[in-house]
């Protein structure tokens, strides 16, 4: 698969051009190479050619060379067609190698569109290419709609009954999981390190926490400071321990938390989700609690941007006759 | 109003005189009706004359003048007298009719200012003291006292702490004579003004003569007159109206005190005070006489400060009680204040010689501690009231910390300023206080005041739940959370969140 990148043909070719080594290896392959496609009689004529090929000024000049390639025969064509029909049938589309790929999984779903399927959480968790990773893998500028057509049908033909999928859609599929497959494995457990320290981080806006939690008496410092002088409105302070007051777990720990960037309530609920994350290390049970209270899914709206022609976001100027 | 000159050569615009225009009928009928001259559209404008010169009108131009409207006649309330919003933002109400009466509370008194088993919970102050209280401006009008049926105060450690130095001080017979001098400071809403007031009602209590500056802000915001000291003195200024209003409030607090002490030095700068008066008389004239209030305080200074009789006066003389001196608000005073001398440059704040008096007495007294009859000196730095450059304070407070515990000026971990910051001598100049040699006299501390414990947490909510404020039941998790959401216990957001806190519905 890798080869099919361009950046690798590009090495390679820059590996064979390099070394002077490498050179003298050349003539006898592609001597060989041009056997079967050229006809011998032209051989002669393009050796001497070849003498006026200019060099690098360090090589040593040596008699055996590159046979060039010669002209092409029309007269010997085994058959003449009428109309050269390509081999793809989406040569004539923009993106011809996506094509194929969709045609082949619609084609194979279609042959196995009559298997049981299980429902989609039980499917074998599969990290699938990204966009970006897809588009340098074809070379093809593919619209991200396209792609999240085709991963439709990948998704579908990954519903197929593990036990009974065939091997020929399993291999299908494998060209599409990233390299490594991160989701394949569970990552490992997070674990208190050696002082009893549990580490959470969160973001909310443009707010950015980390929180170390210790067993402790309810103590809390943010960026060095109490929780009253960093969060003057009391609902921010709540919302920043809220993980840990709606677990009545708020004078069992010590807090300690980093905050930075946004504003104080993008800081405080930054901190709320950063200090569940290291509570969750902490006691792992609390899991349905939290989610319940709300700090263990992530909020992951930021500011809209601004468009030319509005006056913010969305907001269009008041609309005047002439 | 259109130019008369061409914006593009400034040359004057020909100006068709309206005898040459043709008539509008056959202006319609020649050409466009449109005008790409702004000077000529002018000319074609009905004019306010009532000239039926003009036919053709802009997009929704009206063709009738517009009438004048008549302005509706508003009734504005009449804004209230002179003076009267300010009293009602400084009023202090110290009574709530609707709060509940606590049941089995106690007051502060001699026996429990001193009782460790009543830590954390709040006492009231006793009523007759109140009005002590109020005339030296203990309390300020932001302190939540409206809510409660009477003002309490909450025992905490700082406060025992305090109280035990006021009872050795007055009762045992080795400490009598002991010098307490501090400078309280901590976070915002921590309690550094009540800390003071607690100190206030206990020197009443222990029949100490209690000074207070309730806002030091007001000595150098250049508010009151001020006037160069003497001939001699010309870089150093009185104020005299300030002196007065010290004078009259010690007078009004400490009338019990004072009226049982009898002038018993000589004055020779003050003809006023006579031997054998009281020192109560004493302090009134210069309440009463601004011009002298100055020399007043100083010769009022030097009867309590006494540890004898003068040659003479012997049958005058009764031991003099300990001081209280108080300062709220001491950042004010290590800056340049608002009053400006004769070159119109501003004057040092330790150029006024009532602050320059007061903060002399944080040094070691030389033949004789700074308070001979012992006392406290407790000054309080302000987190929200500062003037906009304290960074000396802060360095200076740290070395005041440090040189108390025990870190020589001279070792690398004595806090320095910033190389190449702004920093005022003076302020180091007035803080740095060494060892005293008298062994009554203690060093110059910074106290921080914290947060307070879990128990005085509880207590202090207690205390809320009874005065019906508050309808929870309290608990141990209950205080806890509160306490960690109050920032560690900072006993002004607890009263926040325990003010706010309401059943749900």
């Amino acid at each position: 698969m890798a080869w099919l990148t361009s950046s690798c043909v590009v090495q390679a070719m820059q590996s064979i051009r390099s070394p002077i080594a490498l050179r003298t290896l050349l003539p006898q392959r592609s001597a060989a190479h041009t056997t079967h496609t050229f006809p011998r009689a032209s051989l002669s004529t393009t050796l001497q050619q070849r003498k006026n090929v200019r060099t690098y000024a360090t090589e040593v000049h040596q008699s055996s060379e590159v046979p060039p390639a010669g002209e092409i025969d029309f007269e010997h064509f085994r058959a003449m067609p009428a109309r050269i029909v390509p081999v793809s049938p989406s040569y004539f589309s923009g993106i011809p190698k996506f094509y194929d790929h969709l045609l082949r999984l619609e084609r194979l779903l279609a042959l196995n569109a009559t298997l049981p399927t299980v429902p989609s959480g039980e499917a074998p968790r599969k990290a699938w290419m990204k966009i970006a990773q897809f588009r340098e893998h074809l070379g093809e500028e593919v619209p991200t709609k396209k792609y999240m057509g085709l991963l439709k049908v990948v998704y579908r033909l990954n519903c197929i009954d593990p036990s009974l999928i065939p091997e020929e859609v399993n291999a299908a599929l494998q060209e599409f999981v990233r390299p490594g497959n991160p989701l394949g494995e569970a990552p490992a457990p997070r674990q208190l390190d050696e002082l009893g320290r549990a580490r959470g981080k969160g973001k909310r806006k443009a707010s950015n926490a980390v929180v170390h939690l210790v067993e402790g008496e309810g103590e809390v410092l943010v960026n060095g400071r109490t929780l009253a002088e960093v969060f003057p409105r009391l609902h921010d302070r709540e919302s920043a321990t809220w993980a840990l007051r709606c677990s009545s777990r708020l004078d069992k720990y010590n807090v300690f938390a980093r905050v930075r960037g946004g504003g104080t309530t993008g800081q405080a609920e930054a901190m709320a989700l950063a200090l569940a994350r290291a509570l969750l290390i902490h006691e792992p049970g609390l899991k349905p609690i939290l989610r319940k209270a709300g700090v263990v899914t992530v909020d992951p709206r930021r500011v809209e941007r601004k468009k030319p022609g509005h006056v913010k976001a969305r907001k269009m100027p008041a609309w005047v006759k002439r | 109003m259109v130019s008369p000159f061409c914006w593009g050569c400034l040359t004057p615009l020909r100006q068709t005189s309206r005898t040459i225009l043709p008539s509008p009928s056959t202006a319609v009928s020649r050409g466009p009706a449109f005008h790409t001259s702004a000077a000529l559209q002018f000319m074609g404008r009905p004019s306010q004359g009532g000239k039926k010169g003009s036919t053709v009108l802009k997009f929704r131009q009206p063709a009738v003048a517009a009438m004048k409207k008549k302005k509706k006649f508003v009734e504005k309330a009449r804004p209230p007298p002179v003076g009267e919003r300010k009293a009602i933002r400084k009023r202090i109400v110290l009574s709530n009719p609707n709060a509940l009466e606590v049941e089995g509370l106690q007051e502060l008194s001699e026996e429990t200012m001193v009782d460790s088993r009543l830590r954390g919970t709040a006492l009231a102050l006793p009523v007759p003291m109140l009005d002590q209280l109020r005339a030296v401006q203990a309390f300020k009008p932001k302190q939540g006292w409206s809510i409660f049926r009477r003002p309490c105060t909450v025992l905490r450690r700082e406060t025992l702490e305090l109280g035990r130095f006021f009872d050795n001080v007055t009762g045992d017979v080795e400490r009598r004579g002991a010098v307490i001098k501090k400078i309280v400071g901590g976070a915002r809403k921590s309690g550094k003004s009540v800390h003071l007031l607690q100190a206030m009602a206990m020197g009443f209590i222990k029949k100490w003569v209690v000074f207070t500056i309730p806002e030091a802000q007001e000595l150098v915001s250049a508010t009151s007159s001020y006037a160069p000291l003497s001939e001699e003195n010309p870089n150093l200024y009185v104020q005299n109206e300030a002196t007065a209003a010290l004078l009259s409030r010690t007078v009004a607090a400490n009338k019990d005190v004072l009226s049982g002490l009898r002038v018993s030095q000589n004055h020779p700068t003050v003809p006023a005070a006579k031997p054998g008066m009281t020192l109560e008389d004493l302090a009134k004239t210069g309440a009463q006489d601004q011009a002298s209030a100055w020399a007043v305080f100083q010769a009022l200074w030097k009867e309590l400060t006494a540890t004898g009789p003068a040659p003479g006066l012997e049958k005058h003389y009764t031991p003099r009680p300990p001081i209280l001196v108080t300062v709220d608000g001491l950042g004010h005073w290590m800056t340049e204040s608002q009053y400006r001398n004769a070159q119109f440059k501003l004057i040092h704040a330790h150029d006024l010689v009532f602050v320059r008096h007061f903060l002399s007495l944080l040094k070691p007294g030389q033949d004789q501690p700074s308070l001979p009859n012992g006392g406290a000196l407790l000054y309080a730095t302000s987190t929200t009231n500062n003037p906009p450059y304290v960074y000396t304070l802060d360095v200076a407070l740290k070395q005041v910390a440090a040189r108390d515990a025990g870190v020589e000026p001279s070792s690398p971990q004595f806090p320095q300023p910033e190389p190449y910051s702004k920093t005022d001598p003076r302020v180091f100049e007035v803080l740095e206080s060494p060892k005293s040699k008298h062994a009554q006299e203690g060093r110059l501390q910074h106290q921080i005041l914290g947060g307070v414990t879990h128990d005085e947490a509880r207590g202090f909510m207690e205390y809320f739940a009874r005065s019906g404020l508050l309808q929870e039941t309290i608990s141990d998790g209950w205080v806890s959370e509160k306490w960690t959401l109050a920032g560690g216990g900072v006993i002004g957001e607890l009263e926040r969140i325990g003010k706010r806190l309401r059943v749900a519905a």
